[in-house]
């Protein structure tokens, strides 16, 4: 019985919106633009997000980076306190790998922008990076085609080379890269592996157009001792220790290494890629609540006008509920009635809202090469939000139509 | 029966609290507690809601729908552990609220 009632109900409610299009169309307008703007902003931040945190994933939350300048990002950051420090050198690796009990890896890494040449073509500004063997143990390689350096090429500077996905189909076009030899800074080097495509990375570690060799190869053409080459030396901790347990016993070795008073402040720092997910943090949250302010009043506007709607609607069909009142329909078959209308506008606003947002992420995909998707989470918050402000901007239509007078009604113009 | 006007003050509260945590349905903030947070938070406001309604034409309905969403709500904050000066300022305001209400229950409306 109950289940008839509410098929009929909404069979009422859908006639209403069909005879009148025009105006059902600008009722939900103002939710589809509210839906639109709150959910692409979640969208987008979500994409951003989940583009950042795989990015510092593949990095390891067990590595720490020990470099000059600390990843501090506070309006405060005291720069003239770190200007003098010296950068990590090599044989510093050395040490910290015969002195370190809690790290698993240990790699040096050096890195500056160079344009990369293969007969006629070029590819500039690409990052040419100059590692220690260990490096594939921090940052694990995944190579599409070709193999790593082997421990005796490394330690003997090979003029070796693995080239990002990027830079292979730039250099490379139509011709399988392995074997062929590359100009890097006047230096020639041997492709020996291609590193598979990974995509866009907004901190920037994509090795899609990076090319990697041995550091005593690299050292020809960057300077390590530079603060320009961006030397770093990753640690990785083993399964058990704990990073701040790592980065103590790091403390005290390098305190050691670099000569420094007991008193006096380190000449270095360590760096967790959790300070690179904490600093997006609060810059994630200031979009999100701008794009739910933003959209919050949109779809506030459009509640009130569906809202504004109903009423009308109701005017409308005043003689028409005062005939159903008089054949029996009961109160509550009005309300869902127009309740059913308010909803199913609502609902229809936020299918176009979310239709919108899908069509946009789609073209926005091939425009950026980075994953931004509708998630399932958006659509259902993106369906929740129409069907309650359908829910709160009908109801009070609703039940005032519920509570006519019937005779009242049919008598009313 | 006319409306008393302490039924009309409490309606009133009840309408602006529901301007100001409709809007925190979808706010980041919920929306990292769970996939079907926003849409659970958002069911107890929109019931907050249709109980005001209801004790706006003071019908007996709306006072047990506000019973009803009141205690859902306290057990929403305390699940998701979202206990502040806001929470219990407002378990003080709903059991004030909660009395004047059933002070005038008798009297109200029974029908739909």
């Amino acid at each position: 019985m109950l289940r008839v009632l509410f098929k009929e109900s909404l069979f009422f409610a859908w006639q209403s919106l069909v005879a009148n299009k025009l105006r059902s169309f600008l009722s939900l307008l103002g939710i589809t633009i509210g839906i639109f703007a709150i959910i692409l902003v979640f969208t987008i931040v979500d994409g951003l997000e989940s583009n950042i945190r795989g990015s510092i994933q593949s990095l390891g939350n067990n590595v720490v980076y020990i470099q000059k300048w600390p990843w501090d990002f506070g309006p405060d950051y005291p720069w003239w306190k770190y200007m003098n420090r010296p950068v990590p050198q090599y044989y510093e690796l050395d040490d910290l790998q015969k002195r370190c009990k809690s790290v698993e890896a240990l790699a040096y890494r050096i890195g500056k922008r160079k344009t990369i040449k293969y007969r006629s073509n070029s590819i500039q500004n690409a990052v040419v990076a100059g590692i220690s063997h260990d490096f594939y143990k921090i940052k694990n390689f995944d190579l599409s085609s070709g193999r790593y350096f082997t421990q005796n090429e490394t330690d003997a500077g090979y003029h070796l080379a693995l080239i990002g996905a990027n830079i292979a189909s730039g250099l490379f076009p139509n011709e399988d890269p392995i074997g062929k030899e590359v100009k890097i800074g006047g230096y020639k080097a041997v492709v020996i592996g291609v590193i598979k495509k990974e995509g866009e990375s907004l901190l920037g570690i994509s090795f899609d157009y990076q090319i990697v060799t041995p550091f005593n190869f690299a050292r020809y053409f960057l300077d390590p001792k530079s603060e320009n080459s961006d030397p770093i030396i990753y640690a990785k901790a083993k399964p058990n220790v704990t990073n701040a347990e790592m980065m103590a016993e790091l403390t005290g070795i390098l305190r050691g290494l670099r000569k420094l008073k007991p008193m006096a402040e380190p000449n270095f720092a360590l760096n967790e890629t959790s300070l690179i997910s904490k600093g997006f943090d609060g810059l994630f949250d200031v979009i999100g609540t701008a794009g739910w302010i933003i959209g919050g009043f949109s779809i506030l506007v459009g509640g009130f006008g569906i809202a504004n709607i109903m009423f009308v609607s109701v005017r409308e069909r005043t003689n028409l509920i005062g005939i159903q009142k008089s054949l029996g329909a009961k109160n509550f078959f009005i309300l869902v009635q127009f309740l059913g209308e308010s909803v199913m506008l609502s609902t229809i606003g936020g299918f176009f809202g979310l239709l919108i947002t899908y069509l946009i992420t789609l073209l926005g995909k091939d425009a950026i090469d980075m994953d931004i998707s509708l998630t399932s989470t958006n659509i259902i918050l993106g369906f929740t939000i129409s069907i309650l402000i359908g829910i709160i901007s009908g109801f009070i239509p609703a039940y005032s139509a519920a509570q006519l007078d019937p005779v009242e009604a049919i008598r009313s113009n | 029966m006319v409306r008393p006007k302490i039924i009309t003050f409490i309606c009133i509260i009840g309408y602006l609290s529901v301007v100001f945590t409709f809007p925190q349905v979808f706010s980041p903030q919920i929306k990292k507690l769970g996939v079907l947070m926003p849409a659970i938070y958002g069911i107890l406001v929109a019931a907050n809601f249709i109980a005001c309604v209801g004790l706006w034409y003071f019908k007996q309905w709306g006072v047990q729908l506000y019973l009803v969403s009141v205690f859902a709500k306290t057990l929403f904050y305390l699940l998701v552990d979202q206990l502040g000066f806001g929470f219990y300022s407002n378990i003080v305001l709903s059991v004030i609220f909660m009395i004047i209400l059933l002070r005038f229950f008798p009297k109200m409306d029974p029908n739909l």
